[in-house]
């Protein structure tokens, strides 16, 4: 997960308590906020971004379920080499 | 001094039901006044919506206004969306009057329950198949063309769903009025889709974009439905003045008693307030695609809409249940608390976005 992902991720996350998240390419992303309408934005935010659109095989829940398996399909979508296709931990 | 470019809904009775006045909007080449550049593929401009809306209310019925009002703001903006030559062709000729188009979101299910809608859309290698029925779908009886939102995968995520342009002339496709004096100027009605088979290319946006594309036009449906509220309790607060000052009380009229005008200044705060909010938010909506600021619009014109329409009937007294007065007026205009997202609906989209609205009203560094 690069680093303007990951940027583009954390004002989508709430976290439960106090403290800081720590993202991994686990991370639920609908156990910290990201509901239908927050999803909604962060595709919109993905493709604006990024300068791409996400296949229409790929728009489902599997792709939204954690922050790993969407970074996967966007960096699936981008020039060789401008993603690095595995996730490192990230804090957001 | 009355604007020439309005001569052609003039020329309309009062009465005119919504396809009629749709018609000569386009035909008038007004429509693409509502839109920047006046194509309606680049956004809302929401002056010129307002103007159009404005220009509306004060001829037509509610019920003609929400004819037009749907199309402007959200049926031909996301007509857009489609790129092949069938719904350019639809585009072009809702764009000239020449056809109304309905929005067909809501389903059998509850509207405030839209993930749970029902109709489905079959998705073949080279054809689409829709199946289910919508109901309370304004421009049904007119249409020329069906607006459809599907599901082309089971489940409530919001990639599920899918936009389907669908011709009212296609086979399967059956159309009923619904049984509402009220809203029977609208063409309001319900619509059954049964194995209605279509080409590919009647997909609008992508397959999986159905809700995200319907966040993003319901957004200006919500700004259209609070400009259009300033524009009708202004003109009812017109109205109600010219009825007070001319209504002898006593040795005066109506308008002199301070119950009265206090109850009637209520009402002017309320449009004030709410006309001040539009303008301050219309640009976060248009241009930004804000869902929080086009859920306070939408809140804010069923409240004001609520209460002024209200308090001015109050002022009417008997007058008020004439054939067509304002108690009629005021029923149809529950339509504001209802229709484009329930008054729950976007109280619910406010609250969630309650720690961003807070933190936007904080004045910096004067905080302890």
């Amino acid at each position: 997960m690069d680093a303007r992902f990951t940027a583009l991720l954390r004002p989508f996350l709430k976290p439960a308590g106090p403290g800081e998240i720590t993202l991994t390419p686990d991370t639920d992303l609908r156990k910290l906020g990201v509901d239908s309408m927050q999803a909604i934005e962060l595709l919109f935010a993905v493709e604006d971004t990024f300068g791409i659109s996400l296949p229409d095989e790929e728009l489902n829940d599997t792709t939204f379920a954690t922050a790993g398996s969407l970074w996967n399909v966007i960096a699936a979508q981008l020039p060789a080499g401008a993603g690095d296709g595995t996730a490192g931990r990230e804090t957001a | 001094m009355p604007d020439a470019r309005y001569a052609p809904l003039d020329a309309l009775p009062r009465t005119a039901p919504g396809a009629q006045v749709w018609a000569a909007l386009g035909g008038a080449g007004l429509t693409a006044g509502a839109y920047r550049d006046r194509r309606p593929g680049t956004g809302i401009d929401p002056a010129g919506l307002a103007d159009l809306l404005t220009a509306v209310d004060a001829r037509f019925s509610v019920a003609a206004t929400l004819s037009v009002s749907v199309q402007l703001a959200t049926a031909l903006p996301l007509l857009t969306t489609g790129r092949a030559p069938v719904a350019r062709q639809a585009l072009d000729g809702a764009l000239a009057g020449r056809a109304t188009l309905a929005l067909a979101a809501t389903d059998v299910t509850a509207g405030t329950d839209l993930t749970a809608l029902r109709t489905e859309l079959r998705i073949e290698d080279d054809a689409l198949d829709v199946t289910g029925e919508k109901n309370w779908i304004a421009n049904t009886t007119t249409a020329a063309h069906f607006l459809v939102l599907a599901r082309h995968r089971p489940g409530r995520h919001f990639t599920h769903f899918t936009w389907v342009l669908v011709p009212a002339d296609a086979p399967g496709v059956t159309v009923r009025p619904a049984d509402s004096a009220l809203f029977a100027a609208s063409g309001a009605g319900h619509v059954t889709f049964d194995g209605v088979r279509l080409g590919r290319d009647h997909v609008l946006g992508r397959v999986g974009l159905g809700l995200p594309l319907f966040a993003r036009h319901i957004g200006t449906e919500r700004l259209a439905g609070a400009q259009w509220g300033v524009a009708l309790c202004r003109r009812v607060l017109a109205d109600t003045h010219r009825r007070l000052a001319g209504r002898p009380h006593g040795d005066g009229a109506l308008w002199d008693r301070d119950a009265v005008r206090q109850r009637f200044a209520a009402g002017l705060l309320r449009v004030r307030a709410l006309h001040a909010l539009t303008v301050e938010l219309a640009d976060q909506v248009a241009l930004r695609h804000d869902a929080t600021a086009a859920a306070t619009l939408k809140a804010a014109a069923g409240a004001t809409v609520h209460h002024v329409l209200a308090d001015c009937a109050q002022l009417w007294g008997a007058a008020g249940f004439t054939t067509g007065g304002i108690q009629e007026l005021r029923a149809q205009a529950a339509l504001f608390g209802i229709g484009g997202g329930a008054d729950e609906v976007v109280l619910g989209t406010l609250a969630d976005a309650a720690e961003d609205v807070l933190a936007a009203l904080e004045r910096p560094g004067t905080l302890p």
